[in-house]
């Protein structure tokens, strides 16, 4: 019996990977988005929240990435597109995927994507540019909610790293001082 | 009792900010100092005033107890009480000291969610920061001023300027106009970090792959240390943190020059392995 | 000790010759002996760490540490193993696998633990894992990564080497360990109580032990998952860690706290124990509120499952979560608080007699509420802004949870020590033993309260020269920790070798309990007529 319970708390402590999973994605835990059957509402309403946009690149990533509009005014429930553009500055070919998250965490319930270049694996050949689209809207519920109607602006935030075949890659990259100072805001 | 107990709270220790200092504030801790660095944002004025009514309350506990104590053993010794009794039941008794820490714990709970739900209000800010931790230095950028951005690296000890802090300097401080708002979104591009700043009542942690945004307003003109506060390797305790607070004018004049010093920082080469490699290693 | 107990003879027993007696041991006893034993040595090294921790935090600057030699990879690996050794090694096997090895057979009249020979097997993991630990820290670069092992510090990228793996199996190996025993000793207090033995008539210290055990049960399976996805994060490509490739570093910080936490009240439950027996028996009176006391400890073992995400306040939780686990946290504070007054409360009415075991009751309840209190403050999601990795926190879990545990096992070892070898400790030099390490202890983690309100973080081999000066009188504290745990070995080899011994109830009307109802030293085999506990009064 008791032998039983060790087990089954092992067990638990797996199956929490994709129960913590799922559970961030159906409730905006940590600021992770709705990336699922994501329709956008009938109505648009009239009032309008800023949405900003931030990047992230891992060191271990020749790549500069970066927001082309720092920020854009949407009515919520409104369709947007949106763009990131990311370019290979080393000469080899490199793969990349990104993360991403929505700050303040809270508002990320509201926040859905349509399309993006998220989770992907984007190869870029050396100097090669891409632009990457992203299309959101932010549902209008937003503002009944009590803990979330006094955000005005909504940060979307993308991470690339190199995607996993590119793990030689990344391995190479050890405990020294590693300084890499392309990042921009 | 409860009530007077807190009633010894100040209400807030608005007269810390009330009026401009002459000179700039020099905010990191002082020696023999036994509290909190002075709170220079509203968040940490309510995190002050919550610690000191925490603190009155716990001395008051401790003060209690051991009071208790050193009564019962004089009154109760061998000597004083040869014959023990056998009491071992008192249902009023119990009652009390279950019921009575709850109703504590109730009047505590107050100003302290008060405080976190201040903390995390979200209040239209004036511009945004961007702070990257890496082993083991700090980058900021900004990106609503034409994208400034640099690396924030420790002043070795043997290449310290007058007047610097050891341990607490850096060659770039992370320049910030006073009686604004700012948002800071958190990142790290290697292990977890943590940005702080004590006087401010910030402390977030800088994960890979999760930005985090946190904002303040810094009361004075001044320079504000502080520390990383996670564990994140070697030299952990060199990543110091350095907020130079300056007028709205004086900011605005620091952004121009700024983007002309940092003007080559977008090249992905810029060498600071080697500088950072001083840092550490000729510390001492 | 256990030499000593040799060479006190009993008629009825047959004990094996040297090897067997104690390299394939399935006697309680000896295998209690066993476990204090590697926790004496385990304190030894453990301490080591921390006095040279405090040596080269006596003043700002560099002291000791080889900069030129990774020296600062070296002092996070003193942090992280004086960490793990404390926890895993020093008062793990004291009061669980030693005390209760040794008496909780002794307190519900059994003859000796379940399984025996799983006894013998817990224990030489533990050896194994002590062993593996040591190794983990003199393999490569050792493990920087603090005993919380966050990834990705702790991944193959920022800690290349064997080291981390090392430190993963020894806590796998030393996690077995600890899982065998807690089964070993729910099976046995479940089922080899006396007749008339109820649940309801244990000694306190049995109550905390069996709960002590369900917690382990439940917490450290986790960790063992947890450490196995991170040796396959390291090791075979897998990402549960990894932000990079869709996995969550914070993920790691949840699995590990939900262990974490259950592991500060795994620790601090058996010396609630031993403090109950000890205070109800120098104040010759049945403990206050023996039901309550039970139930409280439950209730803090229950909650303790609730409470983790405390411990990590700032990597940016949505504040509804954050002020839930503020609130759960301090619910803490009402169990905790019947514990504490009910011992006052035992204590109100006796008849105190001030032996050395008493000091160190009484010193452990004063400790853990300074302790408890500030752990108030460190409740409060907003305080933690400011609080979250100094040394304020320090403060906090060295005295509500590891000084407080070592004064446990203290008070232990004084009231315990005449039933294990016989003989009777040097009364004057245990005093003395003990004035030195209260004030040792206080001197050294008092001040950094200070420290931590002021900001300083911790884990750091440098300070700001503004917080030189209490750091000075804490590395004096730690000299005079030190002092006070020399005079502990010198007290203990006295003891041995003492020739005034105890008799079977040595501290007169108030030990009510089943051990002082057989010979001091207690024989190789007890209890082999079960003891009749039918319709006597309950073991308050
Ligand atoms: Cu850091």
């Amino acid at each position: 019996m008791l032998t039983t319970l060790v087990a089954g708390m092992v067990g638990v402590s797996f199956a929490s990977v994709p129960l913590y999973q799922l559970f961030c994605k159906v409730t905006g835990y940590g600021g992770t988005l709705n990336t699922e059957n994501v329709v956008a509402p009938a109505d648009v309403s009239e009032r309008t929240i800023n949405v900003r946009f931030d990047s992230n690149i891992s060191p271990d990533l020749s790549w500069r990435f970066v927001p082309l509009q720092r920020q854009v005014t949407v009515k919520l429930g409104e369709q947007t597109l949106a763009f990131f553009e990311a370019e290979n500055t080393g000469v080899t070919a490199q793969t990349g995927q990104a993360t991403f998250n929505v700050t303040p965490f809270k508002a990320a319930p509201y926040f859905s994507k349509i399309e993006c270049f998220c989770f992907t694996e984007q190869t870029l050949a050396g100097g090669q540019t891409v632009p990457m689209p992203v299309q959101f809207f932010v549902d209008p519920e937003i503002f009944e909610d009590p803990a979330t109607k006094d955000i005005g602006t909504i940060t979307l935030s993308y991470t690339f790293y190199p995607a996993e075949n590119d793990e030689d890659d990344r391995s190479k990259v050890k405990v020294s001082a590693r300084v890499q100072a392309s990042h921009k805001g | 009792m409860l009530k007077r107990l807190f009633a010894l709270i100040p209400a807030g220790f608005t007269y810390l900010l009330a009026g401009q200092a002459l000179a700039d504030v020099e905010m990191r801790s002082s020696q023999w100092q036994m509290w909190l660095q002075k709170p220079m944002s509203e968040s940490a004025v309510l995190v002050h005033d919550l610690n000191l009514g925490l603190m009155i309350l716990e001395t008051v506990i401790v003060l209690f107890v051991l009071g208790l104590m050193v009564y019962i053993l004089i009154r109760f010794n061998e000597k004083n009480n040869p014959v023990p009794s056998k009491n071992t039941h008192n249902t009023m008794l119990e009652v009390v000291w279950t019921a009575l820490p709850i109703l504590i714990l109730v009047v505590v709970a107050v100003p302290s969610l008060k405080a976190l739900y201040f903390t995390d209000s979200n209040p239209d800010v004036e511009m945004n920061i961007k702070v990257n931790g890496n082993q083991w230095y700090w980058s900021y950028s900004y990106p609503d001023n034409g994208d400034i951005a640099f690396d924030s690296i420790i002043v070795p000890d043997g290449e310290l300027k007058p007047g610097q802090p050891r341990m607490l300097s850096v060659d770039n401080p992370l320049v910030l106009p006073a009686n604004t708002k700012i948002r800071f979104l958190i990142a790290s591009n290697d292990v977890i970090h943590n940005f702080a700043m004590p006087s401010l009542a910030i402390k977030v942690d800088a994960t890979p792959g999760r930005v985090n945004e946190v904002w303040t307003e810094i009361s004075e003109v001044g320079n504000y240390y502080a520390m990383c506060s996670e564990l994140c390797g070697v030299n952990h305790g060199f990543m110091p943190i350095h907020i130079k607070a300056v007028s709205k004018e004086a900011f605005a004049k620091w952004v121009e020059e700024a983007k002309e010093k940092f003007a080559d920082n977008s090249s992905s080469d810029y060498p600071k392995t080697v500088r950072l490699a001083e840092a550490v290693n000729n510390a001492r | 000790m256990s030499n000593e107990a040799a060479t006190h003879d009993h008629h009825a027993d047959h004990k094996p010759p040297f090897f067997q007696r104690w390299f394939c041991s399935t006697n309680h006893k000896d295998i209690g002996t066993l476990y204090l034993a590697i926790s004496m040595i385990a304190a030894l090294v453990g301490g080591l760490m921390s006095w040279y921790i405090r040596l080269e935090l006596a003043e700002p600057g560099i002291q000791f540490l080889d900069v030129e030699n990774n020296g600062f990879q070296f002092y996070n690996v003193l942090v992280t193993a004086h960490g793990f050794i404390m926890v895993f090694f020093v008062v793990m096997p004291a009061l669980i696998g030693g005390f209760g090895n040794w008496f909780v057979p002794l307190m519900i009249g059994a003859p000796d633990m379940a399984f025996p020979r799983m006894n013998n097997i817990s224990f030489w993991l533990l050896v194994a894992g002590f062993i593996l630990l040591l190794l983990s820290a003199v393999i490569g670069d050792g493990p920087g990564t603090g005993w919380t092992v966050y990834p990705p510090l702790s991944n193959s990228d920022f800690h290349p080497g064997p080291s981390v793996d090392f430190g993963i199996l020894s806590l796998h190996v030393a996690g077995a360990s600890s899982i065998l025993g807690a089964i070993n000793l729910i099976v046995t207090i479940f089922n080899m109580r006396a007749p008339g033995m109820t649940i309801h008539r244990m000694p306190l210290f049995v109550w905390s032990i069996l709960i002590t055990a369900f917690l382990l049960l439940l917490a450290l399976p986790v960790l063992a998952g947890a450490l196995t996805m991170l040796l396959t994060d390291r090791n075979f490509g897998t990402h549960f860690f990894d932000a990079g490739a869709g996995g969550d570093p914070v993920l790691w910080q949840h699995l590990f706290w939900f262990f974490g936490h259950p592991e500060v009240y795994i620790i601090i439950l058996p010396a609630f124990g031993i403090i109950s027996q000890v205070i109800s028996t120098f104040s010759k009176k049945p403990i206050f509120g023996y039901l309550g006391m039970a139930y409280a400890m439950s209730a803090i073992g229950v909650v303790g499952f609730v409470v983790w995400a405390h411990h990590m306040f700032t990597v940016g939780f949505d504040v509804d979560t954050r002020a839930y686990f503020t609130v759960a946290t301090m619910v803490i504070a009402v169990p905790t608080g019947i514990k504490i007054f009910s011992w006052l409360a035992t204590m109100w009415g006796g008849s105190i007699k001030m032996e050395v075991p008493m000091l160190y009751a009484l010193a452990f309840i004063f400790l853990f509420v300074v302790g408890g209190v500030t752990g108030i403050t460190l409740a409060n999601a907003s305080a933690d802004l400011v609080f979250h990795d100094t040394y304020f926190v320090v403060a906090h879990f060295h005295y509500v949870m590891a000084i407080a545990a070592i004064l446990g096992m203290f008070c232990g070892f004084y009231y315990w020590i005449g039933k294990m070898c016989g003989n009777q400790y040097p009364r004057g030099l245990a005093k003395l033993q003990f004035w030195v390490f209260f004030i040792g202890v206080n001197v050294l983690f008092f001040p950094q309260h200070f420290s931590g309100l002021a900001g300083m973080p911790r884990r750091i081999p440098d300070y700001p020269d503004a917080y030189s000066g209490w750091n000075y009188v804490s590395s004096v504290g730690a000299l005079i920790t030190a002092v006070g745990t020399l005079l502990f070995f010198v007290v203990l080899w006295m003891t041995l070798r003492s020739k005034e011994t105890v008799a079977a109830n040595q501290w007169g009307e108030g030990a009510t309990t089943l051990e002082w109802t057989v010979p001091s030293p207690a024989p190789f085999h007890t209890h082999e007529e079960l003891p009749d506990m039918t319709g006597k009064a309950p073991a308050e």
